[in-house]
């Protein structure tokens, strides 16, 4: 089964062109389906900021797209390449936070490594890796297994910017970073993206702190994509309604729009629906409400009301 | 030019910008001819999508506030009459808000307007009392 039988909102961005895509992807860890019947499509040049729970299959997810992990069923684009058998390819046209904080090279400097990347990519910028690391406060001196889980992430986000690859895939990239380093994080990525064409995908846990960067939304859950459609279309269709309703009022019959969630009081209601703002407002005015706001939700927000929505059938 | 963002605003990113710049001209901080920050300084200092700065720009432009100067920059248009196009704009703009804000507290139009004015005198209780002179 694919994601559209599931899906509580669009999950098909149409044409393209596309850096990823997945068709159906199903991948099994023994009994544990990790990946199951994923379409997964991340538009040429975007921010595409993949939402879910821990054990959603994010990292799976990622992990396949480098070709780290041997996907079972379905069809995998990659920069226009398969990872299952085309891997050192795609990989090269990749930078990539992981899950893992831990640096490889542990005995290396952060120097020498900096240096031995350099070799790998042809593409890379030594000066823009350089400034990139006096900037984050790196010693080039420290070698890597004295670096904290902070000062690793960092490292890591140097190493996948400084080649400017076509495509980042970036696993929680904030994880470990304090505050004022995460700011700057993310003035890095703004700056970064302003300069190079890159199509980037952020796999995170806690959207709000990447959400200003981010212009389209996948929210995953056990494997599959509860929703796939751009930041702004999220926005303008996902919208909260507060109404004030008589005693016993039961709801319009037919509302020309989807609830995602509802939350109803005695003489009140808040529901998250999905649909075309003004027929929602008449239809539940119709029905003897009085809306008196309608608010978008931000993508934290709408995660959240998507999976516990999911939780709640 | 400076802009404060948030993200409890119930207006997209890149309307935020375009008020910002609005209301930098109707203060007088902005003026015709000067340069705005570029898409890449912009988009830094708000730690934003340089879409989300590019887009706001372009909608400016099509609404004359700005000109893109290929090259050079960013710039207020020559043109911009803030006192007879933004003021009214953004006016209109802040009292759209506020008519949302009281309609979400079960108040009136007619509420508002009494107490924005009461507001406004000082007589902040509406009893008489001046808000400072207890």
């Amino acid at each position: 089964m694919t994601d559209t039988a599931t899906a509580a909102l669009p999950i098909d961005l149409g044409n393209g062109p596309f850096a990823v895509t997945t068709r159906g992807l199903a991948k099994q860890f023994g009994s544990t389906r990790a990946l199951d019947g994923l379409d997964l499509q991340v538009p040429e040049g975007s921010v595409y900021v993949l939402v879910g729970p821990n054990g959603a299959g994010k990292s799976t997810l990622i992990r396949t797209l480098m070709g780290l992990v041997r996907y079972q069923d379905g069809a995998v684009s990659v920069l226009g390449r398969d990872p299952a058998d085309r891997g050192a390819e795609v990989r090269a046209g990749i930078g990539h936070v992981p899950e893992d904080y831990r640096v490889g090279y542990a005995w290396m400097t952060v120097g020498r490594l900096l240096e031995h990347q350099a070799v790998y990519h042809p593409s890379w910028d030594a000066e823009y890796a350089r400034g990139l690391r006096a900037r984050y406060g790196i010693d080039p001196r420290r070698k890597c297994h004295t670096l904290s889980k902070g000062e690793s992430r960092r490292v890591q986000l140097v190493l996948a910017l400084a080649h400017r690859p076509p495509l980042l895939l970036l696993d929680e990239p904030t994880d470990g970073l304090d505050h004022v380093v995460r700011d700057e994080t993310l003035s890095i990525l703004s700056e970064h993206l302003a300069d190079s064409p890159t199509t980037v995908v952020i796999s995170t846990h806690r959207v709000y702190e990447v959400e200003p960067l981010v212009d389209h939304v996948g929210v995953l859950s056990e494997g599959r994509l509860l929703g796939q459609l751009p930041r702004d279309e999220l926005y303008g269709g996902l919208l909260r309604y507060w109404a004030d309703v008589p005693e016993g009022w039961r709801g319009p019959g037919e509302l020309a729009g989807r609830v995602v969630r509802r939350s109803d009081a005695a003489r009140a209601i808040e529901w998250t629906v999905w649909g075309d703002r003004d027929a929602v407002t008449r239809g539940l005015s119709q029905a003897g409400a009085a809306v008196r706001e309608v608010a978008p939700l931000s993508v934290d927000e709408a995660a959240v009301a998507l999976l516990s929505a999911r939780e709640a059938t | 030019m400076k802009i404060r963002l948030s993200h409890a605003d119930g207006r997209p990113l890149y309307v935020q910008i375009m008020d910002a710049v609005r209301s930098g001209l109707v203060r007088g901080s902005l003026r015709p001819e000067d340069l705005l920050p570029s898409v890449r300084e912009l988009s830094s200092s708000l730690r934003v999508n340089p879409r989300t700065v590019s887009q706001a720009y372009a909608a400016l432009e099509r609404d004359g506030v700005v000109q893109v100067r290929h090259g050079k920059g960013t710039f207020v248009a020559p043109g911009v009459r803030p006192e007879e196009k933004e003021r009214p704009r953004l006016a209109r703009e802040v009292a759209r808000r506020a008519l949302a804000d009281a309609s979400r507290n079960g108040l009136a139009l007619a509420d508002l307007m009494t107490a924005l004015r009461e507001v406004e005198g000082g007589d902040a209780h509406g009893d008489g009392r001046k808000e400072d002179g207890r």
